[in-house]
């Protein structure tokens, strides 16, 4: 049944049409990440504090990001905030709203990474005297991202897949540049699959690689 | 008489006329109400080896972890030089405490080197970022100080590619590379072998030699008799006898210490 509607356009042609939406998913990836990282980081030092007036928040704040889903949170800042006399375009929204989510959900993971940390190796950083900044930066951090980088890796696929639901706010990324395409040359099932392929030849070796890394890591932790 | 030399101490008038480089003064820690270190006085000389001695749990590391504020006193203060590390009762501050622990070095019994760093990096870290010397100043008092204490060819080596005991003598390099006035160490052997422990000691001593203050917690007792001019020990939270390391250990006065000893040497 495919073959009826192939004789128009040959695979390679409607490949190179996807191709852009691709390229402005995985810029949307990074604009996210971009947000993400600093974040999560951000949200799992408010976390850890001993201090209940920032941890709470905090909290609140992670427990928002992960009740609301991503779609709605996109919505909320690209229909929702012009109320609020603040207007981001279609792209930045999608990359805010993906940020919050993503920084939400992996603010745990840096917290685990962070607290995984020996208690000595900060003890250690103030007996010689540096400075709080320096000891997470220089110390902590460092020794957290062994951990952290794995699962992160894990949580950046899930999100570059999730980057589809910018789609919602008619940003050309590659599932609504698939859908575009398809109403017009009617080729839904085939532009649908080619925008799969596409989606998974950068997922699953990243996943392979997240795989790999976190076997090694388990390995060189027990050994 | 352990009573009297005790509360010898009179509180020095002026920090310029202090005999003692580091004292603690009616120091207590509590824990949940429960005191870990009770009403402790103690003064080190300029130029001495204290070390203290005592059984698990009587409150050696705590009380030696005020000395740096890594421990912050539940009452009592601690003198370094004659002065104050807290002045008045306030809080100290963040650059007060970074300034003490420029003055007051310490070596943890795990060792606690930055394994994500080459030894050379681990000396060289707070060099640069706590005292603001120049990579280069600091990489090559890094190596001097790697020499000194035997491990030059390891200045490119990670911490997990060194055995215990030269982890040991790469963090004493990295404390002596802030030139620390007070050295602590915190049962700096008991996570070593024998043998290891031994290249460990002889790089104290050696910095003993040199006229290092230091304060240290130890079951070395050949060492604490050999190296030591000043023996603490402590039980439950107080110093139960102190003097001078041989009286100390040969003819102790009082009978928790005797108790204590004959276990030790029991061994
Ligand atoms: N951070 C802490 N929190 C609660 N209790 C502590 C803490 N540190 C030490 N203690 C308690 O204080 C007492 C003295 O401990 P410590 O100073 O480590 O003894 P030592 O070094 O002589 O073995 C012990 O009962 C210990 O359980
Ligand atoms: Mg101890």
């Amino acid at each position: 049944m495919g073959g009826a509607g192939m004789n128009t356009d040959s695979w390679s042609d409607l490949l190179a049409d996807l191709l852009p939406g691709l390229a402005l998913s995985l810029q949307l990836t990074a604009a996210m990440l971009a947000m993400g990282l600093p974040l999560g980081l951000l949200m799992a030092v408010g976390l850890s504090q001993k201090r209940k007036y920032v941890s709470v928040p905090t909290l609140a704040l992670v427990e928002i990001g992960r009740g609301i889903p991503a779609l709605v949170l996109l919505y909320m800042i690209y229909f929702g905030l012009p109320q609020a006399g603040m207007s981001l375009d279609a792209f930045l929204s999608a990359a805010v709203g993906l940020a919050i989510s993503f920084a939400s959900y992996t603010s745990e993971v840096f917290r685990a990474g962070l607290a995984a940390v020996p208690h000595g190796q900060r003890e250690a950083g103030h007996a010689l005297g540096l400075p709080r900044t320096v000891i997470f930066l220089r110390v902590l951090l460092p020794q957290a991202l062994k951990i952290i980088v794995p699962p992160l890796l894990g949580w950046a696929i899930i999100y570059f897949q999730a980057t589809s639901l910018a789609f919602a706010l008619a940003v050309p990324e590659l599932m609504s540049r698939a859908y575009v395409l398809a109403t017009t040359n009617f080729q839904y099932l085939n532009m649908l699959a080619l925008a799969a392929g596409l989606y998974a030849a950068i997922s699953i070796p990243l996943s392979l690689l997240s795989e790999h890394m976190n076997r090694r890591g388990s390995r060189t932790a027990t050994s | 008489m352990n009573v009297a030399m005790q509360q010898s101490t009179s509180p020095p008038t002026a920090a310029a006329e202090s005999r003692y480089a580091a004292e603690a003064q009616n120091v207590t820690v509590e824990f949940h109400g429960h005191k870990a270190v009770d009403n402790v006085s103690l003064g080190i000389a300029k130029g001495e080896v204290c070390a203290i001695i005592g059984p698990s749990g009587s409150g050696k590391s705590t009380l030696l972890r005020t000395f740096n504020h890594l421990q912050e006193p539940t009452s009592g203060q601690i003198l370094i030089n004659g002065r104050p590390t807290v002045p008045g009762s306030r809080k100290p501050k963040p650059a007060d405490l970074m300034q003490l622990r420029r003055t007051v070095g310490m070596c943890f019994q795990s060792f606690n080197l930055f394994p994500h760093l080459t030894a050379l990096e681990n000396i060289m870290l707070a060099q640069t970022k706590a005292l603001g010397r120049s990579k280069d100043e600091a990489r090559e008092r890094g190596r001097h100080l790697l020499e000194r204490v035997g491990l030059e060819a390891k200045a490119n080596a990670r911490p997990s590619q060194c055995s215990g005991g030269q982890q040991q003598r790469i963090a004493i390099a990295r404390a002596l590379a802030l030139d620390p006035e007070i050295m602590l160490f915190d049962e700096p052997t008991s996570a070593l072998d024998p043998e290891l422990g031994a290249e460990v000691l002889a790089v104290m001593r050696e910095l003993a030699d040199s006229g290092m203050t230091m304060l240290v917690v130890t079951h070395e007792m050949n060492f604490a008799e050999d190296v030591a001019e000043h023996l603490v020990f402590m039980a439950d939270g107080v110093i139960v006898e102190q003097g001078d390391p041989s009286s100390v250990l040969r003819s102790p006065q009082q009978e928790r210490t005797q108790k204590f000893l004959r276990a030790v040497n029991g061994r």
